[in-house]
């Protein structure tokens, strides 16, 4: 016995000393609330290199740590531009040349100032092929600059951008383009520090390596779990109200929203689609349109939907309204192509709901005998949401035309592969979200050299308004022509069938002010204030 | 409780001397597996609470491990086998690295397909950084060139971070997550198995067995939830998630460790009511042992063997983490990856992962084996 | 060696009787079975009738337990849901039985160099990423369709998927007591009064290895019928709009806190078919050990 005792006894005795010697672990993001905002990012950012990050979570971030030479004024609910690093810009040559007036003064957060120069060596770097960006596209409109991204020039200063004699930025295009500064405001046309990169390689991200000149700096990175920002003291602009922001990196929105319930997070977008009928009636609950659209295409090379009799009669015989009705988050039911809060927006064009012509259109088509009517494939990528809209539009189609409709799911780059496809089912599942704020970025998806345009469809008249409309700088012109395309696009040839419009739906903590919820979703947390 | 894994102790004095002297060597000997066991035990605690577990420990408590193992092996003439083995499971992985590397590309879709499709120029660019314009038997040797110098390779989808950054990262998150479920699970398990056996088919039996099948009746993404409206919503005393301490360490390590607990407790009870009605027990009965020590000390130790076969997989598959729980939790762990890099097509990631769950389920195995023979001196190992 | 063997199965289903636990269970099976069975006869609404003006509603007299975010009444899908579930469960379960018992019977009969080989292709097949062969399997068999009928086309390829994972385990286990078998000394004697070897094997090895086989069985259906809930929640379960509990409690367990009704009803449901399950099983276990012959 004595042996056991001792035995224990020396347990404890080291377990006690171990113990003094331990210190207890700190919680990890322990701030301040009062002036601490906590966010959530849906997803780990993939990178905070502006010039390699593809997706939207890598860009909240990104732009709040980095100014473009233009910002959009979120008050606007048409999102026009106001100046960021450009103090003022103007179009020359018929939109062909655009020339920047750059901001004097400002200082990257090593103290070091800002220049014209680190503008083009920004751009100098999406457009090599080595850094193999995805954005890379964005400026494929400056004159040379896909020659130069392909390979085919290796030369850079025969892209089209310089910095004149004035300090100004002089940019040189391929075809006018009268939406160009819009393109300046995404992240992946920002500056970069050359010097920083070359230093750091991979790492120059590292909340240690990184240089950016933003309302806020990265301080701390912890992979899946969260980001800190600091705000920064020599921001051009001042430094904002918010001193941290936290961003909490939360995958589930359910364990999004437990967390909104237990204050640690005060911002949620992306709400459990589920649950919207439920969580509408808070009183944080706020929805805004989102510039997006949800829609079918229909493959026009395949029997039936080869018919535009049949194509017209699909579109006539869904009731947009009931499926938005479903959802319950206050989506825009809609027929036409432009979505809701961008310019060029016509809810009156498009097929409307019609049960009666639509019957009568399958009539027409010559599948008066409805058992005649081969069965539809419609497939769309998993999720839940598109599979309540596949399965209502199946109810839809069956109800109101008499014909069935098969639905397949796949996994979304399962999805991807057999749109691109030679054997694309008759009805499949689409959506676009803007990448600016214009028509363009809607109507050429449905060009016939679209890359995105998996309908099959193509139509001359069509891809020329498009092409126009891009070169022509009067707003009343151009609306005519998206006007007429839309016509084309949703009346006449109907390759595809608009379902809504997309709305962001948030719930914001009473204690956050000044924060603009807008159309493309961008939150600037130097806007806002805390109560 | 703690005395489980030890082997019986001879608690009966002698008188003579030198065989007290012997058999206090033996007894000391005894108690290495012991001390060693309450000092991990004890740095799981300190972990559990939340403490900054110093290096020295750790460091104590692997070669402490390592180092009995060692003498275990060796003492036991394993050595040969042990590499024999490590061998075989070398030849395994490379297998396993070659034909998941097979699949990958036969599975439709590639890593930088998007619901915006790239420019061609752009899609160039990008399969050239990553060599993915190369002949396919190109990449492949190039990839086992660089697993042969254990470098994983660069994730596609998180830009510029090592696969094996990554999985450092999340897999000790999983660890820990994973190590407290199992000890739970141990820790109830066996008891509760033991319990419902020695009272066959009565109310307690049912009882016992209804509470441990409780446990793998719901799906964990249904469990989960639950507790968090259980006790978060409506008592208010843990946290829905996070991974910072040990309040939220409770519900995760519950919901995962519910469904072990229960099949712990179903192969303990059925081993159990095995070895019970087997000859020597009834021997040991009629001499009129008392129940109480029968049941622990001869039937216990012969009826965990299966219990133990089934452990080495169960290990592997909860320490290298859980899709469902960590999404619930929001716990940064290794289970995400293993689902998201498939949905991502991050090639490199999918093989990393894929490689590490073989490795820990390989090593799990061999653990257990050498395990048996001291379980068990009559099994022969070759 | 016929006669005896049929005593045997008597004496286990008496053993069986006597536990209460099992019984029951054994009862609710076959219950749940008719549920199955006759689902269209019994329930209130087609499966997949959408109701837009009742989107979500808490259980009432219309419907008895509620809507879902379609407006489909949920009594009708948990009553379908049970015939998903059921025979993916049982499905899967036989379909990896019959490939797990060839290979274990494989494995364990020819021993040495053939059982090593094909032990350590089970442990490769075994460390393959799953979600990989599923979504293969998938892509296959959507392409290549088998059926007509839509409800075995829905089940095709997640019947195939489980299957290709349940199986190794049973072949494990077949494996194992083909092993002990084998050294019994009724099999040596047919072996050596020249038997060819696949009569052996059909006549004196397989009815001594059912018993274990049978119980695995029994644990295979509620993992299997577990695991469909399990790639319903990651997105690759159940072609829509067809519904297994598994389905019912993915999309429940997305809105648990805003509409619980939607829930609780295929919750239940799953929880009671799981407990009969592992109770018949546990039952089955104890009733056909051969250790306990006569101490009952």
């Amino acid at each position: 016995m004595p042996l056991n005792s001792r035995f224990w006894a020396i347990i404890f005795l080291s377990a006690a000393f171990f113990f003094s010697g331990c210190t207890k672990k700190k919680k990890s993001y322990d701030f301040d609330p009062k002036n601490t905002l906590f966010s959530r990012l849906g997803a780990e950012p993939p990178s905070l290199d502006w010039h390699k990050s593809s997706d939207t979570t890598s860009a909240e971030v990104i732009m709040n740590m980095m100014e473009g030479l233009v910002e959009y004024n979120l008050s606007d609910p048409e999102l026009s531009l106001k100046p960021a690093l450009a103090v003022k810009w103007r179009a020359e040559n018929k939109a062909q040349r655009w020339i920047f007036t750059l901001r004097e003064g400002v200082k990257w957060t090593d103290g070091k100032s800002f220049t014209a120069q680190q503008v083009v060596d920004g751009w100098e770097r999406l457009l090599n092929p080595a850094t193999a960006s995805e954005y890379a596209y964005f400026l494929f409109g400056v004159k040379n600059a896909k020659a130069y991204n392909s390979g085919k020039i290796k030369d850079f200063s025969q892209v089209g951008v310089h910095v004149n004699s004035q300090g100004e930025l002089v940019v040189d295009l391929e075809a006018p383009q009268s939406y160009f500064p819009y393109l300046l405001a995404h992240h992946s046309t920002y500056p970069i520090r050359k010097d920083v990169v070359k230093k750091f390689g991979d790492q120059w991200t590292n909340p240690r390596n990184i240089q950016t000149l933003g309302a806020y700096r990265l301080v701390k990175w912890d992979h899946d779990k969260a980001i800190v920002l600091k705000a920064n003291k020599d921001f051009y602009g001042g430094e904002p109200p918010i001193k941290n922001v936290v961003l909490h990196i939360v995958k589930d929105a359910q364990a999004a929203l437990n967390l909104f319930d237990t204050h640690k997070i005060d911002i949620l977008d992306s709400l459990p689609s589920v649950e919207l009928k439920h969580l509408r009636k808070r009183p944080e609950y706020r929805t805004v349109p989102l510039l997006g659209i949800y829609y079918f295409g229909l493959n026009v090379k395949k029997k039936p939907t080869d018919n535009v009799l049949v194509r017209k009669a699909l579109s006539m015989a869904i009731d947009r309204k009931e499926i938005t009705d479903m959802l319950g988050g206050g989506q825009v039911p809609m027929t036409s192509w432009v979505p809701k809060g961008m310019f060029g927006y016509m809810p009156d064009k498009g097929l409307k709901f019609n049960v009666k012509k639509a019957r009568e259109l399958l009539d027409k088509a010559g599948y008066k005998d409805r058992s005649r009517f081969p069965t539809l494939k419609l497939l769309f990528n998993t999720n839940e949401d598109h599979q309540r809209v596949a399965e209502n539009i199946q109810a839809q189609l069956k109800r109101n035309l008499g014909i069935n409709v098969e639905l397949g799911n796949a996994e979304w780059k399962v999805y991807l592969s057999a749109l691109k496809s030679n054997n694309t089912p008759h009805i499949f599942r689409m959506g676009w979200i803007a990448d600016f704020p214009d028509p363009d970025n809607f109507l050429n998806l449905m060009t016939s050299y679209s890359a995105n345009n998996h309908t099959n469809w193509s139509n001359k008249e069509f891809d020329r308004l498009i092409l126009k409309a891009a070169t022509v700088t009067d707003k009343k012109e151009r609306l005519r022509l998206y006007g007429k395309a839309q016509e084309i696009l949703v009346e006449k040839e109907v390759p595809v069938i608009p379902i809504y419009s997309y709305v962001s739906t948030q719930l914001v903590s009473k204690r956050v002010l000044g924060y603009a919820s807008n159309a493309m979703g961008i939150k600037k947390y130097k806007e806002m204030r805390l109560q | 409780m703690s005395q489980q894994g030890v082997p019986a102790m001879s608690k009966t004095p002698s008188i003579d001397e030198e065989v007290w002297e012997q058999d206090l060597k033996e007894r000391l000997f005894a108690k290495i597996p012991l001390f060693i066991f309450s000092l991990l035990m004890f740095t799981v605690a300190l972990s559990f609470m939340g403490y900054e577990i110093p290096d020295a420990l750790l460091w104590a408590d692997f070669l402490l491990v390592f180092g009995v193992f060692t003498v275990y092996v060796v003492s036991r003439h394993l050595t040969l086998y042990v590499f024999k083995r490590l061998g075989e499971a070398v030849l395994t992985l490379f297998i396993i690295a070659s034909l998941t590397f097979l699949l990958l590309r036969i599975m439709p879709g590639g890593p930088f397909d998007r619901d915006k499709a790239l420019p061609p120029e752009v899609l160039a660019n990008i399969e050239a950084k990553y060599n993915l314009n190369a002949p396919l038997y190109v990449q492949y040797f190039d990839y086992l060139k660089g697993l042969s110098r254990g470098y994983l390779g660069e994730s596609y989808k998180y830009i510029g971070r090592g696969v094996t950054d990554i999985i450092m990262e999340a897999l000790p998150v999983s660890f820990q997550l994973g190590f407290y479920s199992l000890i739970l699970a141990f820790l109830l398990g066996i008891p509760l198995g033991v319990f419902a056996a020695s009272k066959h088919n009565s109310r307690f039996d049912y009882f016992a067995m209804f509470l441990a099948n409780s446990g793998t009746a719901l799906p964990s993404f249904l469990v989960g939830p639950i507790l968090i409206i259980i006790f978060c919503f409506w008592l208010n005393w843990l946290p829905a998630a996070f991974w910072d301490g040990p309040e939220y360490y409770i519900l995760p390590v519950l919901t995962l460790g519910l469904r072990p607990v229960a099949v712990i407790a179903r192969l303990t009870r059925a081993n159990v009511l095995d070895v019970i009605r087997s000859d020597y027990i009834r021997t040991a009965r009629s001499k009129g042992l008392a129940e109480k020590v029968v049941l622990y000390k001869h039937v216990l130790k012969n009826s965990l063997i299966p219990v133990l076969t089934f452990s080495g997989p169960l290990a592997a598959a909860i320490l290298s983490g859980s899709f469902v729980i960590e999404l619930i939790f929001n716990i940064p762990g290794i289970g995400k990856h293993f689902v998201e890099s498939v949905t991502n097509r991050d090639y490199p990631l999918i093989l990393g992962v894929t490689l590490v769950f073989s490795f820990l389920l390989v090593l799990a195995n061999l653990i257990v084996d050498l395990l048996y023979v001291y379980f068990d001196p009559r099994i022969k190992l070759s | 060696m016929r006669s005896s063997s049929k005593s045997l199965w008597i004496d286990a289903f008496n053993r069986l009787k006597k536990n209460k636990a099992s019984m029951v269970s054994l009862g609710i099976i076959i219950v749940l079975c008719f549920i199955a069975l006759f689902a269209r006869q019994i329930s209130p609404y087609p499966f997949d009738e959408q109701h837009m003006d009742a989107i979500l509603q808490p259980p009432s007299a219309r419907f008895w337990l509620g809507t879902d975010s379609l407006g489909r009444d949920l009594l009708s899908r948990v009553i379908y849901g049970a015939r998903m579930s059921m025979a993916v469960g049982i499905l899967t379960a036989f379909i990896s039985l019959i490939l797990g018992t060839i290979y274990g019977v494989i494995s364990g009969w020819f021993g040495g160099r053939v059982d090593a080989l094909l032990m350590r292709a089970l442990d490769i097949i075994t460390s393959i990423p799953t979600l990989v062969l599923m979504i293969l399997v998938k892509v296959i068999f959507d392409s290549v369709q088998l059926f007509e009928n839509p409800e075995l086309r829905a089940l095709t390829s997640i019947l195939l998927a489980l299957s290709l994972v349940g199986w190794v385990s049973l072949a494990r286990v077949v494996r194992g007591q083909v092993l002990q078998v084998k050294e019994m000394t009724f099999v040596e004697a047919a072996r050596a009064l020249g038997a060819s070897q696949f009569w052996t094997v059909i006549k004196h090895v397989l009815p001594n290895i059912l018993g274990p086989i049978i119980v695995l069985l029994s644990f295979q259906i509620p993992s299997n019928i577990l695991f469909e809930s399990f790639l319903s929640f990651i997105g690759l379960g159940l072609q829509p709009p067809f519904s297994s509990w598994g389905v019912l409690a993915s999309e429940g367990a997305k809105s648990i806190r805003s509409y619980p009704h939607v829930i609780i009803s295929p919750g239940v449901a799953l929880f009671i078919a799981m407990l009969a399950f592992q109770f018949l099983g546990d039952g089955l276990r104890d009733a056909l050990d051969p250790k306990m012959k006569g101490s009952v």
